[in-house]
């Protein structure tokens, strides 16, 4: 891993608003083909760290690298794939099927005017069947319930083919049979497709065994290297509002 | 019926009226679903601003409105984007402050007429060769730019950061969006009316969402609704000598309420 230039490379990244501290001199990395989470309270930061890793907020000291590139130089964008928090709350009335959806996860790679192309097909139906929406594809999205509109746009992110996999907490709403398949998922997406995952979520007990790297975000981040520390890490982690203050953001060697 | 077709001016507002119908409802359909309905309102009050310039300073109204509409909007998108000021506070004051500019205009220049009041609610008499020409150009250059990008608008309608974060340039595209609107409701104002443009815009699409289907098949929805109203608000327009926008709003209103209608729960 040492070796891997990172995906992600931010340094003493800060972020205030009104004169509130949301994100403290955050330092991390993430490298290819690993399975991240991140949990932490809610308003401790977490949406607002994504955010800043894909350019749509601007933080006010620090840098965010990608690919080892500024974000304003990057143009790869289809390689990274999106599922924001409130995702699956969409107008109800808005005129999309469920293919519209996932179709919107080709349309920056796609040739102006050119039609769907072979491929495309292949990479939408591969991506509905992977999340297993494919018996949904022609109904609206609005009629669809929370935990299958969430499919569905994780199903939009997988048809970009991304390298790397943002969620944020897109397990609101989603029944517990369906989140284990998710988990299962998630996996084998990461162990067979060496798809990069960073997971936002509260449920880190249950995938504890699939990730390589937890990090804490509570204003400041906590970030756990070695994954047999995961427990205490998780412990340690319970109090996160307290001990985030307290530790330093340390990094163990890789 | 068809007797109408035997005059000039008649053959040269169906013209207009047609492309104007197709024009509208299709951009329609994307500022509906960026839940920005009231910047058709206010680019009509702009492109009147333009109106009034062209017919104080004695050039031609058609094309200072495209000027004036497509200066209004780039002001609200930069004022959008810039301050993040919340966009229908933005819209409501472009809007007062045209109309008050307009009417100041008008009343130096003393050309408060006939002339003025067919820009406001539309006329099928004032339509010239000329303005035919405009409308096909600019519209055909219009229509395509939308095609061009209706995909990433599309995306971009459903969620501009997603949209942003997979790649596609927003910012442009936005600008590009608000542009186009704004020569479509430019060109609309002879035929429509700048009082009554903004209805021919949002009213189709609106009126296509109740049926709740795909993107597609709503656009083509709209899309006959459009054609619908205007074609038959022009025809009550000259056999009842009624401001066409007038008619053409009353005939798209009546689309609505059937859709509501038929589509209720
Ligand atoms: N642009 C902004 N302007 C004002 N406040 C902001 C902005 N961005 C984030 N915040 C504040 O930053 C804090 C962190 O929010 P964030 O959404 O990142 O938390 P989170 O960790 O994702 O929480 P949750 O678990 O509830 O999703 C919140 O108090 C939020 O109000
Ligand atoms: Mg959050």
């Amino acid at each position: 891993m040492k070796f891997n230039l990172p995906i992600f490379d931010i340094k003493n990244l800060t972020f205030i608003v009104k004169g509130q501290r949301i994100l403290s001199n955050i330092s991390l990395e993430i490298f290819r083909s690993e399975y991240i989470a991140i949990i932490g309270p809610n308003g401790g930061g977490k949406t607002t760290l994504i955010r800043m890793l894909l350019g749509l907020e601007k933080p006010t000291t620090g840098e965010v690298k990608i690919y080892g590139k500024k974000l304003s130089n990057f143009k790869e964008w289809h390689k990274i794939g999106y599922v924001p928090q409130r995702a699956s709350h969409v107008d109800s009335s808005f005129p999309a099927t469920v293919l519209d959806i996932v179709k919107m996860g080709r349309t920056s790679q796609r040739g102006f005017f050119s039609s769907f192309s072979e491929t495309d097909k292949k990479l939408v139906y591969d991506a509905m069947a992977k999340m297993d929406i494919l018996d949904l594809k022609d109904k609206m999205i609005g009629t669809l319930s929370g935990g299958q509109r969430q499919r569905a746009m994780i199903a939009r992110a997988l048809a970009s083919k991304p390298e790397i996999l943002i969620l944020d907490e897109p397990n609101t709403g989603v029944d517990a049979a369906s989140q284990k398949n998710f988990y299962a998922l998630l996996r084998k997406l990461n162990k067979e497709d060496k798809i990069t995952i960073v997971f936002i979520t509260h449920d880190i007990g249950v995938i504890a065994d699939d990730i390589a790297r937890l990090f804490t975000i509570n204003e400041k981040a906590i970030i756990c290297n070695n994954p047999k520390q995961l427990l205490s890490c998780q412990e340690m982690s319970e109090l996160y509002g307290i001990d985030a203050h307290l530790l330093h953001n340390h990094k163990h060697e890789h | 019926m068809l007797e109408m077709f035997e005059y000039d001016f008649m053959q040269r507002a169906f013209v207009a009226g047609i492309i104007i119908a197709v024009l509208a409802s299709v951009s329609g359909t994307f500022v509906v679903l960026k839940r920005y309905s009231m910047i058709s309102e206010t680019l009509a009050h702009s492109a009147l601003v333009g109106v009034a310039v062209g017919l104080v300073g004695g050039f031609n109204p058609l094309w200072m409105a495209v000027l004036f509409a497509i200066i209004s909007a780039w002001l609200i998108e930069y004022l959008r984007s810039a301050f993040s000021l919340y966009s229908d506070a933005v819209l409501a004051i472009l809007l007062s402050g045209s109309l008050a500019a307009a009417v100041i205009i008008v009343s130096i220049g003393g050309a408060f007429n006939n002339s003025l009041f067919s820009y406001l609610f539309g006329s099928i008499l004032s339509v010239s060769s000329e303005d035919v020409v405009t409308i096909a150009i600019f519209g055909t250059l219009s229509l395509g730019a939308l095609l061009f990008f209706s995909k990433e608008l599309y995306f971009i309608a459903y969620d501009e950061e997603v949209a942003q974060t997979s790649g596609i340039k927003v910012n442009f595209l936005n600008f590009l969006l608000v542009s186009v609107v704004a020569v479509i409701i430019a060109l609309s104002i002879r035929v429509v009316g700048s009082l009554l443009i903004g209805a021919l815009m949002i009213i189709p699409s609106v009126s296509a969402l109740q049926f709740r289907v795909g993107f597609l098949k709503t656009v083509i929805i709209s899309l006959i609704f459009g054609l619908f109203s205007v074609v038959s608000g022009m025809t009550l327009s000259f056999y009842f000598s009624l401001p066409s926008g007038a008619t053409i709003v009353l005939c798209v209103l009546v689309i609505f309420i059937i859709s509501l209608i038929i589509n209720r729960k």
